[in-house]
């Protein structure tokens, strides 16, 4: 899958500015993927041209470079019209009598210099016009690194309209009018000099084509001064200057430009692809299809929170309680107004042991279940709360004591177990005091 | 081929079963103490490399009505030998009920050959209440391995090794919250001691989790690298109207920019943590704040390590690396006049500079005028050279707590401003890259050279921070 190295960076770019907002965790792993795919059929990493195909199912978005391309349109519309105008003119300007070799010469070697001007701005990246498209902040950024470039083409290519078009309008009036070339110039200069320059300039074509260069006998006639007036000897060799200034016009305006409108292409493509070489995301991109993606299922969304309950003040236990059950090992001894029937049940202690503890108990008065705060309840807790409504009946109050320690947020499982049992008689109470040290563990 | 190593962490409720397995399936969304009771399904937390599973750990409800279960077992063996098949028959006849979905929960996966990591805590002192739990276990036959995790202050771990060494083949001490990332890869070998054919794919997975690690670290340093372009580049830009007032604009801007640079460092923040799968994390730091000069006190300046002795030294070194090219031009002819000038310069210009732009971030600048009247106006990039070295510091520092952080923590990250003068681990010359690339950076995305020169700059210093906080907390 091949592609202009051009739209192939911007939509890089798009991309990696778009994978931004996405978790390194899934770029990894979906770029980890393509890899592999393309591994187990035997072949390399994806280029990206492929990868962004598979990652964006081909789509470009051609608007960042719409506004270049209407440039470069614009500047081709421009350069056409003013190379008619601008070769009209040059066959006009002068008059029905003679055209000016001289400035036809100086016009096609100013288009030289204009083209090699662009050119070599845009091989240095120098851009004085940058102001202009500075005020575009809404343009892809990458395509500011490319402005020398793109100006360049679109320079080059109405630079190549305007050349053709000119060398059309040349050979139209060539064969629709009788031309009349000659030459004149304020420099003292001698015909034989002038005859000289013009062979110096014809040296790419009058190897093979000595036909079009200009010889010393139509130099010394076409020479004329414009105080004179008068009309040259031979008026049918006056045209003979055509097949010259057309080479002239073809090797020093028009191949020029075509060839330097090829290197700003050429260029523009180099740069693009050093660009994409370069960008920040490429080298990551690289390490994310080269490095083994390592999952350990953190994606999956986290537990649900528990509900929230009312965090209202645990009342104070009942008085004149008849008994006291240590859960599970949970103790306080310095406990105020503490029962004197003191049993054991949970942890440790067996299911008999349980089950003496009910057997046991007053269940006319309140009893005190102490337990641990920072132990959560378990079944087991909620299997004896159970055996004990079914052995005491449902009047008898229990009061669920957590002893807290120092953590008072170890309650609110607590207040949501008790909440839970849905059970009138079971009321959570506040902890005596703060227990002791040897109470917690 | 060989059945895939699973490991079922089992225990009584709240130990800290869920704490381990945050810590190594590396997420902090795994639900810690969560609350007994509420009805509770296995969770399982494969690792997995490009799709390929080399082993699963597994968490689990802990024990309920260990008690009762035992009682069961007990009542429905006849000898030692039966006893798989006994807890095997336990599981098939209670799953449907409820009472019992939680111990049914956890021991089918061990029935399913998984291996067993009963977890304690050994901040509390050691209870046979948990003995019936331990004594089910050993009953499944399974190769088992018991992970003593601490929870609190307490210290008990004496204890519960010699209680637990009497049922289970493997004892570890693992404290979830604080064990430093070796630790993890150790207890992940010591999961592969279990059974024979795990020892192959737990070695494999502590070699990629190791690669994993040094991959994050360097996509890091990039995250950071980039931050620091887009900061120290950053420019705020408005159109000042002919008739309006600079000084206000100014202060507009400049407003803009400080929010526009906070609110970068808080995306590289979330970058970071994102990386290490940190997604729930709560950060208390102080904002880059500009208030009073605070960020350019001298104050800051010690706290940083970014004295003008510093930016002196690193900027003459920083001129010589570029005055060294123009006596390699010179074929040495120069006798390194070149390096020294441009050393020169550079200390002299980090100085100029320092002090000129010291409290003072950037200047206004105005532009050409605007075609329907005012002109542009530009507040920055950042001219303050201390600028870069703040960020940089600030960056490290919560990146090293990210990276050493373990995902069951859940304490707040704290990133406060102590000293931190970790630039003296710099060995001279990457001070003088840092210098050369901060005062640098690069000037577009395509600025290859520059980008490469900072990310390098950055990696090392990285290295150097790394190193100067390991030292440090060694020393603690």
């Amino acid at each position: 899958m091949s592609r202009s190295p051009l739209p192939l960076l911007l939509d890089f770019d798009a991309q990696y500015q778009r994978d931004r907002d996405q978790t390194p965790a899934f770029l990894h792993r979906r770029d980890r993927r393509l890899a592999l795919a393309r591994e187990e059929a035997g072949a390399e990493p994806p280029s990206v041209a492929e990868w962004l195909h598979a990652v964006n199912a081909g789509h470009h978005d051609p608007a960042p470079l719409r506004r270049w391309r209407r440039a470069t349109l614009a500047f081709t519309g421009a350069g056409a019209v003013l190379g008619v105008l601008t070769m009209l003119g040059l066959l006009y300007v002068t008059g029905p009598a003679r055209i000016n070799v001289t400035l036809f010469v100086a016009l096609a070697l100013l288009q030289l210099l204009l083209a090699l001007a662009t050119a070599g701005q845009a091989l240095a990246g120098w851009r004085p016009w940058g102001g202009l498209f500075d005020r575009d902040r809404h343009g892809a950024p990458v395509l500011r690194q490319l402005q020398p470039q793109l100006a360049a083409r679109a320079a080059q290519a109405g630079g190549l309209a305007f050349a053709l078009t000119a060398l059309a309008t040349l050979l139209a009036q060539v064969l629709v009018r009788d031309l009349a070339f000659g030459w004149s110039t304020t420099l003292q200069t001698s015909a034989p000099a002038y005859q000289q320059l013009m062979d110096a300039l014809a040296w790419p074509w009058r190897a093979w084509l000595p036909a079009a260069v200009p010889g010393p006998e139509l130099v010394a006639q076409s020479r004329y001064f414009r105080l004179e007036g008068g009309t040259p000897a031979d008026p049918a060799l006056l045209g003979g200057w055509w097949p010259f200034l057309t080479l002239l016009w073809l090797c020093y305006v028009v191949l020029p430009r075509l060839a330097l409108l090829a290197l700003s292409r050429w260029h523009l493509n180099r740069r693009a692809r050093r660009l994409l070489r370069d960008h920040p995301g490429y080298a990551a991109l690289r390490e994310r299809f080269a490095t083994p993606w390592v999952d350990s299922g953190a994606d999956e969304p986290p537990g649900p929170a528990p509900a929230r309950v009312e965090d209202t003040p645990a009342p104070p236990p009942p008085d004149h309680a008849g008994t006291l059950i240590r859960w599970a090992g949970a103790d306080h001894p310095a406990l105020p107004q503490r029962p004197d029937r003191v049993l054991d049940a949970g942890g440790s202690a067996s299911l008999e042991q349980d089950r003496d503890a009910l057997n046991r108990a007053d269940p006319e008065r309140p009893v005190w279940l102490l337990v641990r705060a920072w132990e959560p309840p378990t079944g087991d807790l909620a299997d004896f709360l159970d055996d004990a409504r079914a052995h005491w009946g449902p009047d008898t109050v229990i009061a669920l004591l957590p002893l807290t320690g120092d953590d008072p947020a170890a309650l609110a499982p607590w207040r949501r177990f008790a909440a839970r049992r849905e059970d009138p008689a079971l009321r959570l109470c506040a902890p005596p005091a703060p227990v002791s040290e040897e109470a917690r563990p | 081929m060989t059945a895939l190593p699973r490991f079922a962490v089992v225990g009584h409720p709240n130990k800290g079963k869920s704490s381990i397995v945050a810590t190594l399936a590396q997420n902090d969304g795994i639900a810690i103490a969560l609350e007994p009771g509420t009805t509770r399904d296995s969770q399982r937390y494969p690792l997995s490399v490009d799709g390929r599973p080399l082993y699963e750990l597994i968490d689990t409800p802990g024990f309920q009505r260990p008690r009762k279960v035992l009682a069961w077992l007990q009542a429905h063996s006849a000898s030692a030998s039966d006893r798989p098949d006994t807890v095997r028959a336990f599981v098939t006849q209670h799953r449907d009920d409820p009472r019992f979905h939680d111990e049914c929960e956890l021991l089918t996966p061990i029935l399913e050959g998984a291996g067993i990591l009963y977890v304690v805590d050994g901040a509390v002192p050691y209870s046979p209440e948990q003995e019936a739990e331990m004594e089910i276990l050993r009953w499944t036959g399974r190769p088992s391995l018991a992970l003593i995790n601490r929870i609190g202050e307490g210290d008990h771990l004496d204890d519960w090794r010699a209680a637990l060494g009497q049922y289970f083949q493997i004892v570890r001490d693992f404290d979830a919250v604080h064990a430093p990332f070796e630790t993890h890869l150790s207890l992940l070998r010591g999961f592969g001691q279990l059974a024979p054919e795990w020892e192959a794919p737990l070695e494999e997975a502590v070699g990629y989790l190791r690669d994993q690690r040094g991959h994050r670290q360097h996509r890091a340093m990039a995250l950071i690298a980039e931050a620091l372009t887009d900061m120290l580049l950053h420019v705020e830009s408005a159109r000042l109207a002919d008739d309006a007032n600079r000084d206000a604009l100014e202060h507009d801007l400049a407003r803009r920019w400080r929010d526009r640079q906070r609110q970068r460092e808080q995306h590289l923040r979330r970058d970071v943590e994102a990386l290490y799968q940190h997604r729930h994390l709560h950060r208390r730091e102080q904002a880059l704040d500009w208030q009073g000069g605070d960020l350019f006190s001298e104050q800051t300046r010690r706290a940083w390590g970014v004295s003008r002795a510093y930016l002196a030294t690193a900027g003459f070194g920083a001129g010589a690396l570029g005055g060294a090219g123009v006596d390699a031009l010179a074929a040495g002819h120069s006798l390194g006049t070149g390096a020294l000038i441009g050393g020169v310069l550079g200390a002299a210009g980090s100085l100029y500079y320092g002090e000129k732009y010291a409290g003072k971030l950037a200047a206004l600048k105005l532009l050409a005028p605007l075609t329907g009247g005012g002109r542009r106006a530009e507040f920055g990039p950042v001219r303050d050279p201390q600028f870069g070295y703040v960020v940089l510091g600030r960056a490290l520092e919560h990146w090293f707590q990210v990276s050493h952080r373990n995902h069951a923590g859940r304490d707040p990250l704290t990133l406060d401003q102590g000293d931190r003068h970790w630039l003296e681990q710099l060995p001279r010359g990457d001070r003088q890259r840092l210098q050369k690339a901060l005062q640098n950076p690069p000037r577009h995305p395509g600025d290859g050279k520059r980008h490469q020169a900072l990310e390098q700059a950055v990696e090392n210093a990285g290295a150097a921070f790394l190193q100067w906080r390991s030292g440090n907390d060694d020393a603690e």
